[in-house]
């Protein structure tokens, strides 16, 4: 009962992120999801995957707070309550196909597996590093693009003149 | 309970989102939610071996705060170059300019 209370808390805070007009509103009930998303996580037993969602969520809500209120400006109206509430309602009436119907997944895979084993028999962790290396190289040639942009864009008026 | 539906509900938002929203801050907050409902997904389909779709959820919360951080710095750049947080009033200044000395040419 208490994993399809979540879920369905779930649903309306997402709907309530992106329905509300002020920037702060919406990233609280961002946070609402991110939060519950981890707790929904924890109360599956992926106690691991709890504390990671916790963790990512909290960095970026803080940032999230910080630039909702340096980068918005104030809307010319308020968020009503009535609308609020009727998109909670809408929250609600869209988590129950979540709650009520099931769709086949076949699960095959063995379950004796831990996450140390995971991440060292099974050589997670060389594809989760292979992966930072992918994003650090994705980056580089981000920065690089970029520098050479800016450089020729320099050079550009000098050959003008 | 099935999670799979209420990973497909929390995508359908995050679209939805993405398609009508033109605030800068409000596509960002659908981005996070399609990323969350992609990881609920993983995770909760993983549900019988936890250890290794635990495993390779740091991967995708990897990914996902370089993402979100990448998201960022292209608003602050925005909000500086254009001055608005509306997608739709982002214009280039060049352009502007332009339209605003052939308004007063005319």
């Amino acid at each position: 009962m208490i994993v399809e209370i979540v879920s369905a808390g779930l649903i309306i805070s997402a709907c309530l992120a992106i329905f509300f007009d002020e920037a702060v509103y919406s990233v609280a009930a961002l946070a609402g999801t991110l939060m519950l998303t981890s707790l929904l996580f924890a109360l599956n037993g992926a106690y691991y995957a709890a504390i990671f969602q916790f963790a990512v969520g909290i960095g970026t809500l803080s940032i999230l707070f910080l630039s909702g209120e340096m980068l918005s400006e104030k809307p010319a109206t308020k968020t009503k309550l009535s609308s609020s509430i009727a998109v909670g309602v809408l929250g609600a009436v869209l988590s129950l196909p979540a709650i009520f119907y099931t769709i086949y997944t076949p699960t095959q895979v063995a379950n004796s597996v831990g996450f140390g084993d995971a991440l060292w028999s099974y050589d997670a962790v060389d594809v989760v590093l292979q992966g930072l290396v992918i994003l650090a190289v994705a980056v580089g040639i981000g920065i690089v693009l970029y520098q050479r942009r800016k450089t020729s864009s320099q050079k550009l008026p000098e050959v003008a003149k | 309970m099935d999670y799979v539906i209420l990973s497909m509900v929390m995508l359908a938002i995050g679209v939805y989102g993405l398609l009508t929203k033109r605030h800068l801050i409000k596509l960002f907050i659908s981005i996070e939610l399609i990323a969350t409902g992609a990881t609920l997904n993983f995770v909760m389909l993983g549900l019988n071996n936890l250890g290794i779709s635990q495993a390779y959820l740091i991967l995708a919360f990897s990914t996902d705060t370089a993402v979100s951080a990448v998201i960022l710095a292209l608003l602050v750049i925005v909000k500086k170059k254009y001055g608005t947080s509306d997608i739709s009033k982002i214009v280039p200044i060049e352009s502007a300019e332009r339209v605003e000395e052939s308004v007063e040419a005319e």
